[in-house]
């Protein structure tokens, strides 16, 4: 509990942290402001679809902030989780804390599980801002939101946002594996953003072998339509979603305890 | 094997990395309540020596001891009356002094809050405790690792190397507060590469080359079994000199320099230095100069020169004595 508690300290500060969070909220607020400032454009053009305003029209907008959140988001946590394992040993801190005796299994894991609370806060509050943003546009925009208080589409939302979060949470952990494996931010931030796009370059080809890969997982167990991927897999039939939460759950498992594994190996010599 | 009177022992330690040997049958013995110097060259295996004593690497070979009881891969609780500061201090750049100092203190044996505040104290850094360490210098980096390895107030205490980065003021004052520890009962295990620097602040001396174990003794001891007279005489008369000198001791501690003609070097203790010209004018041999020290500092530069023919006379504290080299009555006075 004290290293959880310590590790949560660490975290809440730091540039990545703030960074990370700051500037998927910022995202979000960007598009509202450009979909608010084109939108006579956007409705005038012939051929358009003119859905754009979707992002803004509530309730439908709730579905359309959480999918973005998600989509990105999935990159963002392998970066986040890469670079918050990578630099325990680019700076030599995990050093410090095994040679007071700590154990160096439990400590990786109390920073992975701090790691996972400031995901939950960090999408918690971009999406708070991308609702914040939503409205005040549609004002603007003098779009009705009505919509807002929605009862079926806030119903909804916690079921969404947890499978969010447990996708989130596995990309980050395969980020900190990939760095923890590395033992170096840099290394492992890079690793973590190649396996990513690598994924999905082999989702091209392979799609029955990358549908269980991490990235692809985390998208169906979302539901599917919001891409962890940033392409769009061609993989058929999908499955269903909770049997990709399970495998989710089981690659986030997985990536842990490989993490904790090599740490408790590893020669620490930096 | 266990000596309850040695806060840390290690036996035969070996350790490679990958095909490069770092510790090479390594025995030391550190008795409870000394300073420690741990003396040797750069890459002689002082840094791999403190990453196994505080588990980062486990040796491939040999036994450790710490606090009178085996130190294996199992026993991490043991540090936790250790304090260590392994090579260079780690921190988190953007937390304060302070912070960095509590986040470490969540980690290991349990710290009493107000300790955080003491330690800030005794390393001189309580004014800057609440700036970022991106924003320290590195002799401030470098107290503050030294405050963290004392943050559990540990009864043996491993610092490689933390003179580095200091002023003179700040390498005054850790000396101080080293020696204050082992006033107080703690064990302190300190490595330098420097002579001078261990001369000043140990009580024992270990010396390390190439992973393995040179010397080990008190200061004192090892001032005066190191110790050297030296005598000139013409150079027509070294030879004969010589070997009337080996009765003193044995002949291959008798060596005429080849630097500077005429003086020879007789490796005794420099109560003997009156022996030494008694023994040459009963042959008729007049020294025109004599002198006395110890042969510590050139047995040191040979091990860091890593060589095996160098004129083996060296400097003196009567010849030289900007050398920063004390006579042995002066050591620890
Ligand atoms: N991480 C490492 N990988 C490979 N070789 C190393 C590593 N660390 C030290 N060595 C080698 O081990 C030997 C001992 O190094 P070290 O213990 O750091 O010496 P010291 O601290 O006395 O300067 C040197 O030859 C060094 O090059
Ligand atoms: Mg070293």
């Amino acid at each position: 509990m004290r290293l959880f508690v310590s590790a949560l300290r660490k975290l809440a500060p730091r540039m990545a942290t703030l960074l990370t969070f700051g500037l998927l909220a910022g995202m979000l607020v960007l598009i509202d402001v450009a979909v608010v400032a084109t939108r006579g454009a956007v409705e005038g053009g012939p051929g358009r679809p003119g859905n754009v305003l979707a992002l803004i029209t509530f309730p439908g907008a709730y579905d359309q902030i959480l999918s973005f959140i998600l989509g990105l988001g999935g990159l963002f946590a392998v970066i986040y989780g890469a670079a918050i394992a990578g630099s325990e040993w680019t700076w030599g801190t995990l050093k410090t804390a095994v040679a007071r005796g700590e154990s160096r299994s439990r400590y990786l894991l109390a920073t992975f599980a701090a790691i996972g609370v400031v995901l939950a806060v960090g999408i918690l509050f971009a999406a708070v801002v991308g609702v914040i943003t939503a409205a005040i546009g549609a004002t603007v925009a003098g779009i009705s939101i009505s919509g807002i208080g929605d009862r079926a589409a806030l119903e909804a939302l916690p079921e969404h946002f947890l499978r969010g979060w447990v996708a989130i949470t596995e990309t980050a952990a395969i980020g900190f594996a990939v760095a923890t494996l590395a033992r170096s931010q840099l290394a492992g931030i890079g690793v973590g953003i190649a396996l990513y796009f690598g994924e999905t370059f082999a989702g091209l080809f392979l799609p029955d072998v990358v549908k269980y890969m991490p990235f692809h997982l985390a998208t169906a167990a979302v539901g599917g339509s919001t891409g962890f991927a940033p392409v769009p897999s061609s993989a058929g039939p999908v499955m269903s979603i909770d049997t990709a939460l399970v495998l989710v759950a089981v690659w986030l498992l997985g990536s842990l305890v490989v993490a904790a594994g090599f740490g408790e190996r590893a020669e620490i010599t930096g | 094997m266990i000596d309850p009177t040695l806060a840390l022992a290690t036996r035969g330690l070996r350790k490679s990395y990958g095909s490069r040997l770092a510790l090479d049958g390594l025995d030391l013995s550190v008795p409870a309540g000394v300073v420690y110097g741990f003396l040797g060259p750069n890459g002689a295996g002082k840094t791999t020596t403190m990453r196994v004593l505080t588990g980062l690497i486990h040796a491939d070979g040999g036994a450790v001891e710490l606090l009178g009881r085996p130190f294996t891969r199992r026993d991490r609780h043991r540090l936790f009356d250790v304090g260590a500061l392994v090579e260079s201090p780690a921190f988190y750049p953007y937390l304060s002094g302070r912070e960095n100092l509590r986040a470490l203190a969540a980690s290991g044996a349990p710290t009493p809050a107000g300790r955080i505040d003491e330690v800030l104290e005794i390393v001189g850094l309580r004014d800057r405790a609440t700036d970022p360490v991106s924003r320290y210098s590195l002799g401030m980096k470098q107290r503050l690792g030294i405050g963290g390895a004392l943050l559990n107030d540990p009864a043996l205490l491993l610092l490689d190397e933390p003179s580095n980065g200091l002023d003179p003021a700040g390498i005054v004052a850790i000396r101080e507060t080293l020696r204050h520890l082992a006033s107080i009962g703690k064990t302190v295990f300190v490595s330098s590469h420097l002579l001078a620097e261990v001369q000043q602040m140990a009580d024992v001396v270990g010396i390390i080359a190439s992973g393995r174990l040179v010397r080990e003794g008190s200061m004192q001891d090892l001032l005066v079994s190191e110790g050297v007279v030296r005598v000139r005489v013409e150079p027509a008369e070294v030879a004969t000199a010589t070997a009337r000198l080996a009765r003193l001791t044995a002949p291959d501690r008798v060596t005429p320099s080849r630097m500077e003609p005429g003086w020879i070097s007789v490796q005794i203790t420099p109560d003997r230095t009156s022996e030494v010209n008694r023994l040459l004018a009963e042959a008729g041999i007049f020294a025109s100069g004599l002198s006395s020290g110890n042969d510590l500092e050139e047995l040191f530069l040979t091990l860091t020169e890593d060589t095996t023919s160098g004129d083996p006379d060296g400097t003196f504290a009567g010849i030289d004595p900007s050398a920063g080299r004390l006579a042995p009555n002066e050591v620890l006075s």
